[in-house]
């Protein structure tokens, strides 16, 4: 696992005129954010296994940090009630930061929804990770959710994931200063687009995608996601605004890898011309 | 008599309406309290029935009635000084701290209950209450026969006979007696004089481990409280370690000084003797409990121990082991995070064998997972799942060109997905082995009832879980067509 080294958070050289104002107000913003905190150097960092995803983030997906993971609404504009993709991409990380320690706990806290709930399954699951590891916390209020999640991470879990639909900016805060302390990963699942203002360190929206199916059949090919990296707090700026990748998951090899551009067919009108 | 009668007699006579329930609440109060003394206090059954009755309470004209407590307190007294002196200390500290609640009683010490049931009601002078260890035969032959706890019509018949002390009866030939008064007089007399064994059921079963800790002044400050529980845990973990053992549960009473008792308790999912995290455990519910006026005494109890099989702490490779036994942490996290949420809501994760996919996910204890592998063995047998079930699947209204084909719309809380890609069918049969609900078992002879599944993709791109319940019917005779369900949401 790469470890990052205090280079990586320590301030830049010293500002000249020959750097352009907006760059030097991100350099203060990231100041402000405690990109360069003690506590960041020497906390180890999980690839995705994306090549073309990690290229912004900052060695891969800082441990002692809050990740958001947000189901994004379907090209027609709807909001599945529960969503099956952004669950698996949730498993993903979970499965990637698991692998630091490999018996570890894995807590995940949710609030279930009434009678029509749909809670994680298990043998879906064991694709990314043991479910054995699994430790499950239902809270029937949003308090103890964060206090739930707040405790795992002070207790040295593998990982944490809360399952809320609340957006409490203070219960966020806290949870990103104990995983900042404890170098434990909390990771925030969202049924729905949650408000920008947060103090994740990164987040993403996943949306389910038109999968491939087996030239001359009608079957359900291996799963798509089209993911979003709506905020990416220590990462390598992107050139596009927010950038967009469709990713396939294979679950016979176990793989996540990015559809090239030219097979997927396409969602925007530029990538149709480009494609050709 | 009346209440009309006794007021022709005594025209200034003070009536109050009696209050059955509240006498048993406050008589279950008293033996809660008397929990300081010793763990096996029971409420006399004989006045708890009467009372209940309503009627006659004072049958037996003793003083008191029948209402009572029974305490035993063998091995409890020498608490309160030596032999018969802590003994007596033991009563006269009981009497006293009673009567500072404005509650008068009488209470009698002897061998037996028997005995100290009739003391306490009969004895003429205050001196008599105490009967000293193997005197209650000479104690009893003075009391009337009355406080032989026996029915009401055997006593007047006793009187008529001229037996009218307990005494009388020792003489006579046990074989008559039983002929005409049936089992009961020699029973009790044999219980009184100890004869025969007359056990005294405690209200808790008593705890095999426990500590107590009284204090000179009664405290009330929440980090007095605190300190005093670390205290008493301390004692108790060295008990746990001398017996082998470490505790599921614990319970804390705080006796305050108006005679009322609160109690908390913590449980943890390992036998545990861990003194800080014990301590941990109980911080947590320190802030409940009520220190009213002040805490004269605290009792630490551990109702619950099981067989310590804990690692031990300084192995050079401690670490290692604990990581895998789960004891890196997640144990203690689990029995923090329980005593606040429940234990059933913090869980692990169980595989089950079994062809229903809502029955192959249940939930077990957090202290014990699944064994490694054991979900990679169930899923890899199992098709394509979604990562999310809903817990009761949803009826779907679906459209379907060919009877037999997965739908090519289905309807679901107001939308419309129209379907682009289908797999399946998958075919879940019924598990005709067990039994249904109902406890009867399905005929053997017949289909069992069975799902097909199908992995559906709409034109959004959204993957759906669904199963027609059943084979295609055709809806005629007042037949219902096989209904279809959506069932989860694949990733």
């Amino acid at each position: 696992m790469p470890v990052i080294s205090p280079d990586a958070f320590a301030p830049p050289p010293a500002n000249d005129m020959a750097v352009p104002v907006a760059a030097a107000l991100r350099e203060k913003v990231r100041r402000l954010e405690r990109a360069y905190s003690a506590q960041r150097a020497g906390q180890e960092a999980v690839p995705l296994g994306v090549p073309a995803i990690d290229a912004l983030l900052p060695n891969g997906l800082l441990t002692g940090a809050l990740h958001e993971i947000e189901a994004g609404p379907t090209p027609s504009g709807r909001v599945a009630a529960h969503d099956g993709a952004a669950t698996g991409f949730a498993a993903h990380l979970l499965g990637r930061f698991g692998t630091l320690r490999p018996n570890g706990t894995l807590l995940w806290c949710r609030r279930p929804f009434g009678a029509s709930d749909a809670p994680p399954y298990a043998p879906a699951l064991a694709a990314w990770f043991d479910p054995a590891r699994l430790l499950m916390v239902t809270v029937r209020r949003d308090e103890d959710l964060f206090w739930a999640m707040e405790e795992g991470l002070r207790s040295g879990m593998a990982a944490v994931l809360g399952e809320t639909r609340a957006t409490d900016l203070v219960a966020g805060r806290r949870l990103s200063l104990a995983a900042e302390k404890s170098g434990v990963p909390a990771l925030l699942l969202r049924g729905q687009p949650a408000p920008t203002q947060s103090v994740c360190t990164t987040r993403w929206r996943v949306a389910s995608a038109a999968t491939h199916s087996t030239p001359g059949l009608n079957d359900v090919g291996a799963s798509r996601w089209r993911i979003e990296l709506r905020r990416n707090r220590f990462g390598v700026p992107s050139v596009t605004e927010t950038p967009t990748w469709l990713l396939e998951w294979n679950d016979e090899t176990h793989c996540l890898s990015v559809v090239p551009q030219a097979f997927h067919g396409s969602t925007r009108e530029s990538d149709a011309r480009l494609v050709g | 008599m009346r209440l009309a009668d006794a007021r022709a007699l005594l025209p200034d006579l003070v009536t109050t309406p009696g209050e059955p329930q509240a006498d048993q609440r406050l008589i279950e109060t008293l033996a809660n309290w008397c929990d300081r003394y010793t763990p096996w206090v029971a409420i006399d059954p004989l006045g708890g029935a009467l009372a209940e009755e309503g009627i006659e309470a004072c049958s037996t004209g003793g003083f008191g009635g029948d209402a009572g407590l029974l305490l035993d307190v063998s091995g409890c007294a020498h608490l309160f000084g030596q032999g018969e002196a802590g003994e007596r200390a033991l009563l006269a500290d009981l009497t006293e701290r009673l009567a500072r609640h404005d509650l008068t009683c009488r209470a009698a010490m002897a061998d037996t209950a028997g005995a100290a049931w009739a003391l306490a009601r009969f004895a003429e002078r205050q001196a008599d209450l105490y009967c000293p260890p193997r005197g209650h035969r000479e104690a009893l032959a003075k009391l009337p026969v009355e406080g032989l706890r026996l029915d009401a019509p055997i006593i007047e018949t006793f009187l008529k006979l001229g037996l009218r002390r307990i005494g009388d009866l020792y003489p006579l030939p046990r074989a008559p007696l039983a002929r005409r008064f049936g089992d009961q007089p020699l029973t009790r007399l044999d219980q009184a004089l100890g004869t025969i064994v007359e056990p005294i059921e405690p209200r808790r079963t008593p705890p095999a481990f426990r500590t107590r800790l009284a204090f000179v002044e009664p405290i009330g400050r929440p980090e007095d409280i605190a300190a005093a529980t670390s205290r008493l845990l301390a004692a108790l973990c060295r008990q746990f370690e001398q017996a082998g053992v470490g505790a599921r549960r614990l319970e804390i009473a705080l006796y305050r000084v108006d005679g009322s008792v609160d109690r908390t308790a913590i449980g943890t999912s390992r036998p545990n003797r861990d003194n800080p995290k014990l301590m941990k455990l109980f911080e947590e519910k320190l802030g409940e409990l009520d220190p009213g006026f002040g805490v004269e005494l605290m009792i630490l109890a551990a109702p619950e121990v099981e067989a310590w099989d804990g690692t031990q702490d300084a192995l050079p490779d401690a670490g290692a082991i604990a990581a895998s036994l789960g004891e890196d942490g997640t144990i203690d996290l689990a029995d923090r995070l329980a005593l606040r949420l429940g234990p059933e809501n913090v869980v692990r994760l169980l595989p089950r064998d079994s062809h229903l996919p809502e029955r192959v996910q249940t939930a077990g204890a957090a202290a014990k997972p699944a064994a490694a592998g054991a979900w990679k063995r169930v899923a890899g047998m199992k098709g394509a799942r979604p990562t999310r079930l809903l817990q009761r699947p949803e009826p779907v209204d679906v459209m379907a060109h060919v009877p037999d084909d997965p739908p090519s719309v289905f309807h679901w809380r107001q939308h419309a997905h129209r379907i682009v890609r289908a797999e399946g069918p998958e075919r879940v049969a019924d598990e005709w082995w067990r039994p249904r609900p109902d406890g009867s078992r399905p005929p053997a002879n017949i289909v069992p009832p069975y799902r097909d599944y199908y992995r559906v993709e709409d034109d959004d791109g959204g993957r759906f879980w669904l199963f027609r319940d059943g084979p295609y019917r055709m809806a005629a005779n007042g037949r219902q067509t096989a209904r279809w369900f959506l069932h989860g949401f694949c990733a």
